[in-house]
């Protein structure tokens, strides 16, 4: 008996993940062409999130280099899309390989960052990820002015469900990574040093090669939705790829979801995107407004996020059915 | 084991709910619960966001058509929205009420006027936003016309979607050479502001040789407009034998400007150009001001065509030059404009520059509509790139770039160099359009 309920549990959470998955892989078949736009940007926000909440939910090191990776990200399908011509772009596996190219890039820069930068501790790490995004922004605006002449570039258009498929790839690849993370030792490494660095490092973790891969990994996502982004926003330049909103954001979404449970920042950045696109286009005129009071709010009365407040309705629900089955 | 399930399951199953609502939701929620902020559709105006709501009859009921929806995606919020609102915004918000009250514009297809009605979105000053936004616009709201973003480099992005769904875009806040370089394959995008080589640098040019200007200093913020205008003022300066004795680029958020203003003074150039924005214009004024550095032609821009400049400066600003299409003297009509959108209202406001092309290229939208007799955008566009039309810059057409999308013609600009005389930003060059004669060189700035 035991077992057979065990086995539904197990299936539950798989079956209802693969529900979403499949509505979300078959609307282009019935949804409108505006909702697949919309859902690309979604699924961007989710995606920035989630990967930030990897490595940065789960040891309490707060990374502000979410718009380095992605920006990264941008250049190379920037750069690799004038070197190809439109006719080999398109061939979809090739916006692919590009979009890979880009995480790669993205997982190198992280890999060098974190493994000079991942011995601060604290504010320190923050400032100087954050400084990273104003480095590389400068440093590319600088080499564009004066060797390119220039200071944007134009991405290879592609169409808009090639671009949403393969974000949702990117989703799924990297839903795929971060539950196998969590549920391994890598996982457990993480949380202990979360919970407490130096205790980590003396039962034998070693913390900083940890740290450094975890974040490689978790910037090879945003490198990849900075590559396929490109091709949606056709125009860029340094101040647009490396916009420091693209770092606060995911931080915020998370922050919204809760960052305890892996579908935190999953909920957290899918209502955050969806509120905001409502109030920009339902009530453009005080956007601004609406949404610092949302955020204030939220930060004030949910500590726990959106998940939070879930937990504690299913806490008392269950709890309930405990004291009524005692009595 | 199975409370954990629920655990589990539940948030996931509110996340599928969220993203059901998601889908009916951006295939526009044309609920009669939308919030009810329309204005009346006869005196639709842009402070009023419109609902959703309207939208489907746009293009469902063809033959009762009652209005003429125009969809914009604006910097509302963030850092652009202090162009935007001083810029194009003061402009349609003047346009509209003023077309309404008239009844509308007059389409023969449906046999009467129909009024305007915007739908605005704010795109937060962030491209991946506009770009979106564009998107719902044509897509979802089906706009009968689309307006545009605020800004070069959005408009750079929004151009291609304007195009590949073959809607006529005819620009505001932007121009620039790179943008003329892509009209050939934008048939559908007419460029109305002036810029860099079309034609104001060229226009300086002259003006400075004219008057025996051999050296110039330039100093440009290191952005698209800087690099853009150093570029060509590299080139047409020499052209009329003005040499350029020193060229610096400085960052955008730049505070201190001393050393570059000494480096300059050090030259001591004939001229000197600040090509920025207001942010290094205001502080590049104060500085040489400060060091005394006073060369015989002192021209900053965009920033010395505003308002804002004179205000801030006072009679210190006799004499200094900057980018502009009119001044009050231009024309009568010109001076009309200039009442209807400055009368009453502070000098900040004023823009001598952008104001009557931006005004412009909606008198050419609505001929080209009138003349067209319909809605549909290839006609608008055939008519746009090929017909002159009555605008409040008298006959007005675009050139062609490469047989594809067009710029406001040159010849209609009623000005391109401006300059401060008795406390009015006057049009100095070109000559044949001049409202008063080319201070050179400059009185000095004031001792304190």
């Amino acid at each position: 008996m035991n077992k057979i309920s065990f086995n539904y549990s197990k299936l539950l959470l798989p079956g209802i993940l693969l529900a979403i998955l499949v509505v979300l892989a078959t609307l282009p078949l019935y949804g409108s062409n505006y909702s697949i736009v919309l859902l690309t940007s979604i699924i961007m926000y989710v995606i920035l999130t989630v990967s930030w909440a990897l490595f940065s939910g789960s040891t309490g090191y707060i990374s502000l280099a979410t718009a380095a990776f992605f920006g990264v990200g941008i250049y190379t399908s920037a750069i690799l899309g004038r070197t190809f011509t439109a006719s080999i772009l398109a061939n979809e596996y090739f916006v692919v390989f590009i979009v890979i190219i880009g995480g790669l890039i993205s997982a190198c820069l992280a890999f060098i960052v974190g493994a000079i930068t991942l011995r601060l501790r604290g504010i320190y790490f923050a400032i100087f990820t954050f400084g990273l995004v104003e480095l590389i922004k400068n440093l590319l605006l600088w080499y564009e002015v004066k060797f390119t002449g220039t200071r944007g570039r134009f991405v290879v258009v592609i169409g808009n469900e090639t671009i949403y498929y393969v974000i949702l790839g990117i989703l799924l690849l990297l839903l795929l990574v971060t539950y196998f993370i969590r549920r391994s030792r890598y996982g457990l490494a993480l949380e202990s040093i979360g919970e407490h660095e130096e205790a980590a490092a003396h039962i034998g973790i070693n913390v900083t090669m940890v740290k450094v891969i975890i974040f490689a990994i978790s910037a090879v996502f945003v490198g990849m939705t900075g590559s396929i982004m490109a091709m949606r926003w056709t125009y860029i330049d340094p101040y647009i790829s490396f916009d420091p909103n693209l770092t606060f954001l995911p931080v915020l979404m998370a922050i919204f979801g809760g960052t305890r449970q892996m579908y935190g920042p999953i909920i957290g950045a899918v209502v955050f995107a969806y509120l905001e696109e409502i109030l920009l286009t339902r009530f453009p005129y005080y956007y601004m407004l609406i949404f610092g009071i949302v955020l204030a709010a939220t930060i004030l009365y949910l500590p726990n996020g959106l998940v939070g407040v879930v937990q504690k309705i299913i806490a008392r629900l269950a709890g309930g059915k405990h004291a009524h089955s005692r009595g | 084991m199975w409370r954990k399930a629920i655990g589990y399951s539940l948030p996931v199953i509110i996340c599928l709910l969220l993203l059901l609502i998601a889908i009916p939701g951006c295939q526009q929620a044309a609920t009669p619960t939308a919030p009810k902020t329309t204005a009346p559709a006869t005196v639709a105006t842009a402070t009023k966001p419109t609902t959703p709501a309207a939208s489907p009859s746009a293009t469902a009921a063809k033959p009762t058509k009652d209005k003429i929806i125009v969809g914009m995606s604006r910097p509302l919020s963030g850092p652009l929205s202090v162009i935007g609102d001083s810029a194009f915004r003061p402009i349609y918000e003047t346009w509209v009420p003023r077309v309404n009250a008239e009844g509308g514009i007059y389409v023969k297809e449906y046999g009467k006027k129909l009024p305007i009605e915007l739908k605005i979105y704010d795109d937060k000053s962030d491209v991946g936003t506009m770009t979106r936004l564009t998107e719902k616009l044509i897509l979802e709201d089906k706009v009968d016309f689309l307006w545009p973003a605020c800004g070069t480099s959005f408009l750079f992005a929004q151009a291609p979607i304007a195009n590949k769904y073959n809607y006529v875009l005819i620009t505001a806040e932007g121009g620039a050479t790179s943008l003329k370089d892509m009209l050939p394959s934008l048939p559908y995008v007419f460029v109305s502001l002036s810029f860099s080589d079309w034609y104001e640098v060229p226009v300086l040019a002259d003006l400075l040789a004219a008057k025996g200007a051999k050296t110039a200093y330039i100093m440009y913020i290191a952005d698209l407009h800087g690099i853009e205008y150093s570029g060509v003022a590299g080139i047409e300066l020499p052209k009329k034998g003005i040499n350029i004795v020193g060229i610096k680029s400085v960052p955008p958020d730049i505070k201190d400007l001393s050393p570059i203003i000494k480096e300059a003074k050090a030259l001591n150039p004939d001229a000197f150009l600040a090509l920025a924005y207001p942010d290094q214009v205001m502080p590049a004024t104060a500085t040489s001001m400060e060091l005394d550095f006073n060369p015989k032609a002192w021209l900053g821009g965009p920033g010395v065509n505003f308002g804002f400049y004179h205000t801030a400066f006072g009679p210190a600003v006799e004499g200094v030059l900057g980018w502009t299409t009119f001044a009050r003297k231009s024309s009568p009509k010109l001076a009309e404009l200039a009442d209807i959108l400055y009368s009453g209202k502070p000098e900040e406001t004023n823009d001598w520059w952008g104001h009557p092309l931006y005004w412009a290229a909606l008198d050419m939208w609505k001929a080209a509509i009138e003349k067209a007799g319909t809605l549909n955008q290839k006609a608008i566009r055939d008519i746009l790139a090929t017909e002159h039309l009555e605008t409040v810059l008298g006959d007005t057409w675009f050139t062609i770039i490469g047989g594809g999308g067009g710029l406001l013609a040159k010849e209609c600009h009623p000005g391109e160099v401006g300059q401060w005389i008795n406390g009015v930003f006057e049009v100095v060059g070109p000559v044949d359009k001049a409202t008063a004669q080319f201070v050179y060189p400059k009185p000095p700035w004031p001792k304190k």
